[in-house]
């Protein structure tokens, strides 16, 4: 009995401040899916068309698409489980923009086609570099 | 695809995005009218996509046309999109995700221009 009686507690009333895909999440998961569309779709449209003009940039940028839409359906979703897919994808792009901002900036040869986190996301308004501080502050206050 | 309908298609998109600021700074979910308006974008959204495709269809110039047909296609989707998803939202975060939408519009308006004038992705 006191078992079940802390199980419904738990579940009646959750406290909507502390679900991630509430409130300031909701728009927060706009934002990825932007990201994970725009991504997604410039990076198809590369790898069809010109992969052979800059291997690297096109297979970062898929990457970065997969990343994105990882997050996008985390942060829709919401659940415990999701919340640490979540928390692992934006690591990843979190590590991802920093190694792939630099380098692209030490490595210009390399980088001849403009990804989403090449120059940092500059092609984006740096939101790709404030992206995942933003996506993990954001999960560290739901929690 | 430039012109006066994509240049009133911006202004509009974003007189709503600044309408949805308001309401995220007054800490207001969106109400009826401004659904309403949302609305009345995407109609102007889908002449916009519609009059693409059908200069798209008179024209044997050559530009990314499978990038073009994929931004107009975004553009028509967006809007009911955040539409969806804000609906169970009842705080003023369902004006923020508006608001972001409002402020993507444009510049998708803006990509379609540049790929119809030949820029790549």
């Amino acid at each position: 009995m006191p078992v079940s009686d802390a199980t419904a507690g738990g579940e009646i009333g959750p406290d909507t401040r502390r679900q991630v895909n509430r409130g300031f999440g909701r728009v927060l998961v706009v934002v990825y899916a932007v990201f994970a569309v725009a991504a997604t779709a410039r990076s198809g449209i590369q790898i069809a068309t010109k992969f052979e003009q800059a291997p690297v940039a096109y297979l970062l940028s898929a990457f970065a698409a997969v990343v994105y839409i990882v997050a996008t359906i985390a942060l829709a979703r919401g659940d415990r489980t999701s919340r640490k897919v979540a928390t692992v994808a934006i690591v990843i792009e979190l590590v991802g923009v920093l190694a792939i901002g630099t380098a692209s900036l030490l490595l210009p040869d390399q980088f001849p086609a403009a990804s989403v986190w090449s120059r940092f996301g500059l092609g984006y308004g740096l939101i790709p570099l404030l992206l995942p501080f933003v996506g993990l502050w954001w999960l560290r206050r739901t929690r | 695809m430039t012109g006066i309908y994509a240049t009133a298609l911006i202004v509009l998109a974003l007189t709503l995005a600044g309408w949805a600021v308001v309401l995220l700074i007054v800490n207001r979910p969106p109400g009826a009218a401004l659904i309403g308006a949302a609305a009345v974008l995407e109609l102007v959204l889908v002449g916009f996509a519609v009059g693409g495709i059908v200069q798209m269809l008179g024209t044997d110039r050559e530009f990314a046309r499978a990038e073009f047909v994929g931004y107009l296609l975004a553009c028509v989707a967006i809007v009911p999109a955040a539409v969806w998803w804000m609906k169970d939202e009842k705080t003023r975060a369902a004006s923020g995700v508006l608001a972001v939408v409002f402020v993507v519009v444009p510049i998708l308006v803006v990509r379609v221009q540049q790929v119809w004038a030949g820029a790549g992705v």
